[in-house]
């Protein structure tokens, strides 16, 4: 018995060490150097708890929270809408072909790197010669600065950021309404349910670990904002882009302020975990465990 | 060289490689067993050249300058290579890890926007004692390159790099457009009252933007503040450089007003006609006269002047080859002075060679670096008019004849003609000031409130100052 422990535990070291090297790691140094001042080029000074007090009075950062929470809140639930209408649309076809390539379709951004997307997407939304104003143009709607007001930028780094992830959705939400047991579904049929009243009262229920899935990955994932504002705005106008993880960023490498930056991080950190838990915690009313 | 503090113990080295993987942080405690010298010794002759552009042209720009190289040394040999970026601050963060991570270049070209960073940050190394030690072989590089340029590569009295490339803020016009407009070529002398005529007229063309501009620095909006007599900071001079005045520039009259490199103070970046040059930007949106600018290095801008949806633009000598490259004839634009408001003062950027305090083999790097100013290397590094040289020599009729402009002498004739052309504002902390800077401007387009947006910024450098 012993030695099938020891063998369990000889399989998972391989994973363990990368673990530790790529993730705990580079989490712990953050958590260590954000008592330090650290400019990359001067040696560390440690400076205890001044970069905790300067965060507390940082105006900037509380925004940049904001924003992206904001933004994490506009991008995960338009994912969850359009993934589960798109999943609900698809499941309908019967023809093998037609699911198998809208499965591939709607995947397929998912792919792409996201910064090549935020380049290509940038030149689409510009406002002096984008394609999108363009058309936008023929139907007598006057230029958007989509990427130079606070709204559009938003609104931009929403829509792009849903085109691209929402194929994850897509496809978790199709695997759920495949696997959904028949029976349940006749005997809802049986019992005079309608499509409305199955799809809330059966189907919805029983996707629900799968929606709480997503959103889960989805908020990390959009807390983590970085590729599209930097492209395409700076952060800007003002600040009204500057997502968290491109303050980190222009904390530290830009302005060379790398203990400051990591304090930011630990942040970050610590607003996802709360975050997490928050949603694993409203889970347990909400979601449906068969 | 070791750089570990004392009390800590811990080099920044160290810190990088422990963690910088996902947020370039380092390590703390534990890691003082993995740390080692900061920098191993090098036997190496071979000569690491980092500039800030297209990384796929390292490889032929290695091959165009071994030779020179070679000449410096037989035994030495070259890398090149590039970085590239939406600008300066993007090459300058990669340089500063490169450096942090114990693999710096022995040479960086740094513009204005660097010279200060590199020099405060104690990064480069002063080129004085060589400066003196070779005068006879610099003098005739002296002798072709304007003084103020000089000057805009000094720092504290100590010149840190020799220079390469220049460009200086002037107004590029389409002469297509002004003719469809009815327009002649600006006068030299001609005031921003002139400048808004224009743009009227250019305006009331179908699909044009009169006038367009980037978010930056360089050529910006930050034109129009030093011609109204604004700055984002307070300008003021060290007065320690006469050691190389005396003896670069011996009875020249020029550098009478040259000191010991530009000194940035205090911020002022909300005062009036700081306020009033941003807001008039405003206005000119407002008016239809101008689009919401982009943030960039003008690549976008360019193409658009390209295809004549641009009237004028604010550009330099690097206009030219890159108008060429997108398909304008010689004829098809021009140059002319950047117009006056309370002065027509200028602004400019500079681009030397400097040597990093890290390299182990600074003899030969500084060998190297007077083989790039040389002028036989200008071309090697640039070619077809991608800046402006800072040698008057090589500034000919015949360079731009299949590129244009017409009116090219006004590249360096800014220079002579207008002794008050300073460089742009980049103290040590450029960085943030340049991040600062982007997002102010963008906030007061999107706003249309200039003093709102300038009162953040104000506030924004004074932080950054501090640091």
């Amino acid at each position: 018995m012993r030695g099938e422990a020891l063998f369990g535990y000889a399989m998972i070291l391989p994973s363990l060490l990368i673990v530790m090297l790529f993730t705990a790691g580079p989490i712990l140094a953050s958590i260590g150097l954000s008592f330090y001042s650290w400019d990359v080029i001067s040696p560390p000074r440690f400076t205890g708890l001044d970069n905790y007090e300067q965060l507390a009075a940082d105006q900037t950062v509380l925004h940049s929270f904001a924003v992206t929470l904001g933004l994490a809140v506009s991008i995960v639930v338009l994912e969850i809408l359009i993934g589960l209408g798109l999943a609900l649309l698809v499941q309908q076809r019967r023809n093998t072909f037609v699911r198998a390539t809208f499965r591939t379709v709607f995947y397929l951004p998912l792919l792409a790197s996201a910064s090549s997307v935020a380049i290509v997407m940038g030149y689409m939304f510009d406002q002096k010669f984008g394609v999108i104003n363009y058309y936008l143009g023929l139907l007598g709607i006057p230029n958007v600065p989509w990427l130079t007001s606070d709204f559009g930028a938003t609104a931009t780094i929403v829509i792009i950021a849903v085109w691209q992830q929402v194929g994850f959705a897509f496809v978790l939400f199709v695997a759920a309404l495949s696997t959904m047991p028949q029976d349940v579904l006749e005997a809802a049929t049986i019992d005079g349910a309608g499509p409305g009243h199955t799809f809330l009262f059966v189907k919805l229920p029983m996707i629900s670990p799968t929606i709480l899935f997503v959103a889960v990955v989805g908020i990390i994932s959009a807390m983590q904002l970085f590729d599209q504002p930097y492209v395409m705005t700076k952060g800007g106008p003002g600040y009204s882009t500057t997502t968290t993880v491109l303050l980190i960023y222009q904390t530290a490498f830009q302005n060379l302020q790398f203990g400051y930056g990591s304090t930011i991080s630990v942040l970050l950190l610590l607003v996802l975990i709360v975050l997490t838990a928050m949603q694993f915690f409203g889970a347990r009313k909400l979601v449906f465990y068969q | 060289m070791r750089l570990v503090s004392g009390s800590n113990g811990i080099s920044r080295r160290t810190l990088l490689k422990v963690g910088s993987a996902a947020a370039g942080v380092g390590a703390l405690g534990a890691l003082g067993g993995l740390a080692r010298p900061a920098l191993a010794s090098s036997t190496s002759a071979t000569i690491t050249f980092a500039y800030f552009g297209d990384p796929k042209q390292a490889t032929s720009m290695q091959a165009s300058l071994l030779p020179l190289v070679k000449k410096a040394d037989q035994n030495a040999d070259l890398k090149v290579v590039g970085y590239n970026g939406t600008d300066w601050n993007d090459f300058f963060a990669k340089i500063l890890t490169q450096i942090a991570a114990g693999a710096p270049p022995d040479i960086v070209g740094v513009a204005t926007e660097g010279v200060q960073l590199m020099a405060g940050k104690d990064l480069a190394i002063p080129l004085d004692d060589y400066v003196k030690r070779d005068m006879s072989e610099l003098k005739e590089m002296f002798d072709d390159v304007d003084p103020i340029l000089i000057e805009g590569l000094m720092y504290d009295g100590h010149l840190f790099e020799l220079p390469v490339n220049f460009n200086a803020g002037n107004m590029f016009y389409s002469t297509k457009l002004f003719k469809q407009a009815g327009l002649e070529r600006p006068p030299e002398n001609w005031t921003m009252d002139d400048f808004h005529g224009y743009a009227k007229k250019i305006g009331a063309l179908p699909d044009v933007n009169a006038f367009d501009w980037i978010v930056r620095l360089w050529g910006s909006w930050t034109s129009f503040m030093y011609a109204n007599g604004g700055n984002l900071l307070e300008e003021q001079r060290f007065d320690n450089g006469d050691w190389l005045w005396g003896a670069a520039y011996p009875g020249n009259d020029a550098v009478k007003t040259r000191k010991g490199g530009w000194k940035w103070g205090a911020p002022t970046a909300n005062s009036a006609p700081t306020v009033e040059a941003l807001q008039l930007m405003i206005d000119l949106r407002k008016e239809g006269l101008a689009p919401s600018p982009d943030v960039g290095g003008g690549g976008t801008l360019q193409g658009l002047f390209a295809s004549n949806r641009i009237g004028m633009t604010i550009g330099g000598g690097f206009w030219a080859g890159g108008l060429h490259n997108a398909g304008m004839t010689p004829d098809s634009f021009d140059v002319q002075y950047f117009p006056k408001w309370k002065e027509q003062k200028h602004l400019f950027g500079v681009v030397g060679n400097a040597i990093l305090k890290s390299s182990k083999n600074q003899d030969l790097a500084w060998e190297v670096v007077k083989q790039l100013s040389a002028a036989d290397a200008f071309d090697l590094q640039f070619p077809g008019n991608a800046t402006t040289p800072v040698r008057r020599s090589l500034m000919t009729a015949e360079r731009y004849k299949s590129t244009g402009p017409e009116h090219w002498n006004v590249f360096y004739d800014t220079l002579t003609k207008f002794p008050n052309t300073t460089p742009i504002p980049a103290p040590p902390y450029y960085n943030a000031l340049a991040n600062a800077l982007n997002r102010r401007t963008t906030e007061a387009v999107a706003s249309g409130n200039a003093k709102s947006a300038l009162d953040g910024l104000q506030k924004d450098l004074e932080a950054a100052a501090k640091v």
